[in-house]
């Protein structure tokens, strides 16, 4: 289980905006008394309140789709990578060849080159069998005093 | 009101063991020139991400006050964040606005909204208990011993003259230095440091 993975790499705060394929996750965040979770409006705010989680020393992460990356360029740009801020975010990785609807493509085209270009690190979760990627990451982000971004396809989120 | 004295009635309500994330611009440079007292989060660019990071902070640290002192234009930008914060556990912060309509570091462009623009009427609508306006000096500090008396989130709006401001010069320090400087002075405060 996700939430697992993220317990486990001493994360319990934890700020979301929903996707299609990430409602199971934050149901499970909502329900469990050990994690404290955050209603965002809007991704950035995700960013900014990870940001200010690590200045006082608690570990979060933001829960969103992966449009809410592109959303959070400036955040992740100006906040967590200018002031050397890590954090850890799962995206769902909408619009790629496991996605079924014309207006999430875009998402899946520009999403990790924007990445690339920002200089973030970020890996692809593929399906449930790889979720450890989770503790590596978080693991990555505090070390390197960097956001990490979990891009998680459809098969790691919602079995089919 | 000057802005000066809206930060000076805060200083002195705040106590050393009180954390301050501060806006950029006007709003540092009026809580610089009355004096910080315990460790403060100054802002930098992207302006809109400071409610959301001191949110942050109240959540990591529930034994602590948090105090966000927030410029009127930064706030604007981000207003949904005020739905954020009224829906979070966070019984420990609170929020002054320095109201004075304008963009002050930029030349003093006017506010969308103007003169009507009320964040404590905004902030009631989003979910805050408790979000209430002041004009005079005499008001400010009134309403700001009631801000401290109660449970947050809760939010000041206080109106001030449209005074300019320069921009603020780099100072000697970077934000990641003063990051760094921020989270040794807390862990001071904890008596780890």
């Amino acid at each position: 289980m996700i939430l697992d993975h993220l317990k486990r790499a001493g994360i319990n705060l934890v700020a979301s905006l929903p996707d299609q394929w990430l409602g199971d996750l934050i149901k499970q965040c909502e329900s469990d008394p050990s994690i404290t979770h955050i209603k965002l409006a809007r991704e950035d705010d995700g960013v900014g309140l990870c940001a200010g989680a690590y200045l006082g020393g608690r570990k979060a992460a933001l829960i969103c789709q992966n449009s809410g990356i592109l959303v959070s360029a400036n955040a992740l740009g100006g906040i967590a990578f200018h002031h050397q801020i890590p954090l850890l975010v799962l995206a769902a990785h909408r619009g790629d060849f496991d996605d079924n609807q014309y207006y999430q493509m875009y998402k899946g085209r520009v999403c990790e080159p924007v990445l690339e270009a920002m200089g973030l690190p970020h890996h692809v979760i593929d399906g449930p069998e790889q979720l450890s990627l989770i503790e590596d990451g978080a693991r990555q982000a505090f070390l390197s005093r960097l956001p990490v971004v979990l891009l998680l396809r459809r098969r790691a989120l919602v079995g089919q | 009101m000057k802005r000066v004295a809206l930060a000076r009635l805060v200083k002195d309500r705040l106590k050393a063991e009180d954390l301050v994330v501060c806006g950029l611009g006007a709003t540092e440079a009026a809580f610089k020139a009355a004096g910080p007292v315990g460790p403060t989060y100054f802002a930098s660019d992207p302006m809109g991400l400071w409610p959301s990071i001191a949110l942050g902070l109240a959540l990591a640290r529930p034994d602590k006050r948090v105090m966000l002192l927030a410029g009127d234009g930064d706030l604007l930008m981000n207003l949904q964040v005020l739905a954020t914060i009224a829906s979070a556990p966070v019984s420990n912060f609170r929020i002054v606005v320095f109201h004075n309509g304008a963009y002050s570091s930029t030349g003093g462009q006017r506010l969308a909204g103007g003169e009507r623009l009320s964040f404590a009427t905004i902030a009631k609508g989003a979910g805050f208990g408790w979000a209430l306006e002041a004009t005079t000096e005499e008001e400010a500090g009134r309403r700001l011993d009631e801000l401290f008396s109660r449970a947050g989130p809760a939010l000041l709006d206080v109106h001030l003259e449209d005074e300019p401001c320069p921009p603020v010069p780099a100072g000697p320090w970077s934000q990641v230095e003063e990051r760094t400087m921020f989270m040794r002075a807390l862990l001071a405060l904890d008596g780890k440091a």
